[in-house]
C-alpha cells in the first residue's frame, strides 16, 4: 500500500474504498483497517484543498537563477 | 522668379517646393481610396495629431513607403469608428483602406493626408488574419494541443499573466482568495501588457519565463478585464497563439469581452468569458474534488455505522440463539440428571436392600457358626482341661519323687553327716585348707570334727605324689 499517495491517488483510492464498502466487499475484520486508511486519505485530500507547499521566494529565486544562465 | 546667372537659371528651394505643390494640386484634384498597411501610427498625444507610416509589403519586404498625416479631429472621429466597429483602436500594423489627398508642404514634403479610414475593410483584414492563424495552427496539427493536456484534479498553482492594477485581476484574486470553502490557491503574477501592439511580445516574454519554472505550476491563467472589447487583436496573433498551443501546461483564459472568440481563447485549455467566470471555474474544480471527498466521508460514516449496527444485531441474535440453545441443553441435562438421580436412588435402594438381606443372612450364619464354634471350643477346652489336669498330676508325682531323691542326696551331703562319717575340715586362720601348699611348718591348724574342734601344730609336710 502506498504510504504517501499524491492527492489524486488518495482521491482515487478513497473512491475505491467507498465503493468496496458500499458493495459490501469489506468484511467486518477488514473494516477497521479500511476506515483508518480512508480517514488518512480524507485528511490528505482535505489538507490539499486548504494548503499549498509552494514557496514564492524560492520560485522567484529559481527564475532569477535561470535568467542569469541566459 | 528665377535668377539668371550666365547660362544657368537658378530657382530657390521654396520656388521648387511651390512648383511641386502647384503641379501636384493641379494633377491630384480629388481625394482617392488607397489600400496600405499602417506600419506605425505615430500618435502625438500633446498635439493629438498622427503621422502614420504607410507601407506596402510583398513577401514581407517593403516595396512602397509613404508618410501621411492624420489630423486630430479626423483621428478622433476615425478612432471612434474603429472602436465601435472593430472593437479596437487604430493601431500599428493594421491593414486599412483609407481616403486621402496628396499634399505637399514646403517644409514637411510629400504626404498623404488621411481623411477617412474604412473600419469594415480593417475588420475584414483582422478577420482574415485570425482565420490565417487558425488555419496555420490546424495545418501544424497543434490547434487542439493545449486542450488535450490533462488538467490536474486541483488546478491549484497558477502562473497568472495579467496587469497588476486591472479590475479583472483584482476580481479574480478576490474570488479565489476569499472563497468561503477555504480552498487554497497559489499564484504568482507575471505582469504583461494585454492589449495593443506590444501585448504579443510582452505575453510571449512572460510565457518564456514561466516555461523555465513550469514545474511549480499546474496552469497558466491569462486574465484581462475592465478593458472593454478594445485591443483584442493581439490574441489572434499567430506567434502568440502558437506559443500557447505548444505550452507544456494548460493555459486558461479569462479575457473578458463580448465579441467573437479570439484564437488564443479558441486554443486555450479552457476559455472563460470573464476573469470572474474563470475563478468560478477553478472553484468548481475544487468542488468537484471536495464534494466527493465530503460525500465519501459521509458515506463511510453512514455505511460503517450501518455495518456495525447489522453486525451487532447479528451478534445479539446469535447470542440469543446460543442462549436459548444452551438453556435447552441445560434443561435437558437437568431432566436427565434428575432421571439419573431417581434411577440411582432406586438402584441404590434395591442394592441396599439386597445387601441388607445378605448381611442379615451373614449375621445369622456368623451367629450360628460362632455358636457352633463356641460349643466345639468349649468341648475342646473341657477336654484340654481334663487332660491338663491328668498330665499335671503325673508330672507332679514324678517331680515329687525326684525331689525326694534329691532331698535325700542333699541330706547325705550335709557336712554334719559327712563329719559324722569320719570326715573333718581343717582350717588355717579360719579358712578351709584345700592344698598342702597353703600350710607351712609350725602353723596352727584348726580341725573341725562332728562333735568338736582340734587345734594342732604342723610338724612336717609331705606332698602327695601327683596321681
Amino acid at each position: 500500500m502506498n504510504d504517501s499517495p499524491t492527492y489524486s491517488e488518495a482521491f482515487d483510492e478513497l473512491q475505491q474504498i467507498v465503493s468496496e464498502i458500499e458493495e459490501g466487499q469489506i468484511s467486518v475484520d477488514e473494516l477497521s483497517e479500511k476506515v483508518k486508511r480512508a480517514a488518512m486519505l480524507i485528511s490528505i485530500c482535505k489538507s490539499k484543498l486548504s494548503s499549498t507547499e509552494e514557496d514564492v521566494n524560492k520560485i522567484l529565486k529559481d527564475l532569477e537563477g535561470e535568467s542569469d544562465d541566459h | 522668379m528665377p535668377e539668371i546667372a550666365g547660362d544657368k537659371k537658378i530657382y530657390s528651394l521654396l520656388e521648387v517646393a511651390q512648383s511641386i505643390q502647384k503641379t501636384l494640386s493641379k494633377r491630384y484634384t480629388s481625394a482617392f481610396w488607397v489600400k496600405a498597411e499602417m506600419n506605425k501610427l505615430n500618435f502625438y498625444p500633446h498635439s493629438g495629431h498622427c503621422y502614420p507610416d504607410l507601407v506596402e509589403k510583398l513577401d514581407g519586404k517593403v516595396i512602397a513607403q509613404v508618410k501621411s498625416t492624420l489630423w486630430k479631429d479626423d483621428y478622433i472621429r476615425i478612432n471612434n469608428n474603429f472602436l465601435h466597429i472593430l472593437k479596437a483602436p487604430l493601431s500599428d500594423g493594421i491593414s486599412m483602406l483609407f481616403c486621402a489627398r496628396i499634399t505637399f508642404d514646403a517644409i514637411h514634403g510629400l504626404a498623404l493626408r488621411i481623411t477617412d479610414i474604412d473600419p469594415v475593410f480593417s475588420l475584414g483584414e483582422l478577420e482574415r488574419e485570425k482565420q490565417e492563424t487558425v488555419s496555420k495552427l490546424q495545418q501544424e496539427g497543434i490547434f487542439m494541443q493545449n486542450k488535450l493536456l490533462k488538467l490536474p484534479m486541483l488546478p491549484q498553482r497558477m502562473a497568472i499573466i495579467s496587469v497588476q492594477t486591472s479590475k479583472g485581476y483584482a476580481d479574480f484574486l478576490k474570488i479565489i482568495g476569499g472563497n468561503p470553502w477555504g480552498y487554497k490557491f497559489f499564484h504568482i503574477l507575471f505582469p504583461s501588457l494585454l492589449q495593443g501592439d506590444n501585448a504579443v511580445d510582452s505575453i510571449i516574454f512572460q510565457l518564456e519565463r514561466i516555461r523555465k519554472i513550469v514545474n511549480h505550476f499546474d496552469v497558466v491563467a491569462i486574465i484581462r478585464g475592465g478593458g472593454g472589447d478594445v485591443g483584442l487583436s493581439c490574441f489572434n496573433n499567430y506567434r502568440l497563439s502558437r506559443q500557447i498551443a505548444l505550452f507544456p501546461i494548460p493555459v486558461l483564459t479569462g479575457i473578458g469581452h463580448a465579441t467573437n472568440e479570439t484564437v488564443v481563447e479558441m486554443i486555450a485549455h479552457k476559455n472563460a468569458i470573464t476573469p470572474t467566470e474563470l475563478a468560478d471555474y477553478l472553484l468548481q474544480k475544487f468542488h468537484n474534488f471536495s464534494v466527493p471527498v465530503q460525500k465519501a466521508e459521509e458515506k463511510l460514516i453512514d455505511k460503517v455505522k450501518r455495518i456495525l449496527t447489522e453486525e451487532r444485531l447479528r451478534v445479539q441474535n446469535t447470542a440469543k440463539y446460543f442462549r436459548s440453545v444452551t438453556e435447552n441443553i441445560v434443561m435437558r441435562s437437568h431432566h436427565e440428571i434428575q432421571q439419573r438421580v431417581r434411577e440411582l436412588f432406586q438402584q441404590s435402594n434395591f442394592l441396599l436392600l439386597n445387601e441388607k438381606k445378605a448381611c442379615a443372612s451373614s449375621v445369622y450364619k456368623i451367629r450360628s457358626g460362632t455358636l457352633t464354634f463356641c460349643n466345639t471350643s468349649r468341648q475342646d477346652i473341657k477336654q484340654f482341661a481334663f487332660s491338663l489336669r491328668k498330665d499335671l498330676q503325673s508330672i507332679l508325682k514324678q517331680e515329687n519323687s525326684q525331689m525326694d531323691h534329691i532331698i535325700r542326696s542333699i541330706a547325705n551331703m550335709h557336712p554334719e553327716n559327712v563329719l559324722k562319717r569320719g570326715y573333718s575340715i581343717t582350717l588355717i586362720n579360719g579358712k578351709a585348707i584345700t592344698h598342702v601348699r597353703e600350710v607351712k611348718n609350725s602353723d596352727t591348724l584348726e580341725t573341725i570334727l562332728a562333735e568338736g574342734t582340734l587345734f594342732s601344730e604342723v610338724k612336717s609336710i609331705k606332698n602327695q605324689d601327683p596321681l
